[in-house]
């Protein structure tokens, strides 16, 4: 699989999300990995050479499959994009009701804070 | 396959599970619009843990997990996680209050 530059990989991924809100879903991966065959791997290490491992990201809508990896000195770079795509595409989820229902507001609020003490408990 | 219902629960788990086989073990997200549902899987392929949510604000928390995946794939196991967690922390406690009005 070709792995895609960061920017292009985070374009790609928001289009992935843009064309799945009718049907479909996204899925994203992240992985451990040199990038490197097994062999390449037995290769470095009997040569007594350290592997390198950076974080594969892999993202896919079930009809195209797509690429990056990160590495120590760009992941933070790379963490928040995604996270800003994430919360700019995540929208379906649901919210708290609040806004909407001032009328019920009040049980609304009794019931978020007990909710909240439960969890907490 | 068992979902596992608490948060705090299903991020620790998938945490010790990283670090039992760094190697072999990944970090999915399945994220389906038109239903709003959000599925996190963690697997080293022996074992599986899954968390399922539909709300908002559990995506938030997921987004710490994704800090900590990244920090943990891309500078290795064995990486000093207090930097990543202590600032989540100071970043959780002004958001406990006054959530949504972000939006």
């Amino acid at each position: 699989m070709v792995q895609l530059q960061l920017d292009p990989f985070l374009n790609e991924l928001t289009s992935m999300f843009e064309r799945s809100t009718e049907k479909g879903s996204v899925w994203v991966t992240l992985k451990r990995s040199s990038l490197k065959s097994k062999v390449q791997r037995n290769k470095l290490a009997n040569a007594g050479e350290a592997i390198e491992y950076r974080c594969l990201i892999r993202a896919t809508d079930g009809k195209k499959t797509i690429s990056t990896s990160v590495g120590p000195k760009d992941h933070q770079r790379f963490q928040a994009s995604y996270a800003l795509i994430l919360k700019a595409h995540m929208t379906a989820l649901k919210k708290r009701e609040r806004k909407e229902k001032k009328k019920s507001a009040e049980i609304n609020k009794r019931e978020v804070t007990s909710k909240i003490t439960k969890k907490k408990s | 396959m068992v979902y596992i219902t608490e948060w705090d629960k299903f991020a620790e788990r998938s945490i010790e599970l990283f670090r039992a086989d760094p190697e072999s073990t990944r970090y999915v997200m399945k994220y389906r619009h038109c239903d709003g549902k959000l599925v996190l899987k963690v697997t080293d392929n022996r074992e599986c843990l899954k968390y399922k949510t539909d709300q908002a604000q559990e995506a938030r928390k997921m987004e710490k997990l994704n800090n900590l995946f990244f920090t943990l794939m891309a500078r290795g196991p064995d990486v000093d996680l207090s930097e990543v967690t202590g600032k989540d922390q100071m970043e959780a406690q002004p958001t406990k209050k006054g959530r949504g009005r972000k939006q």
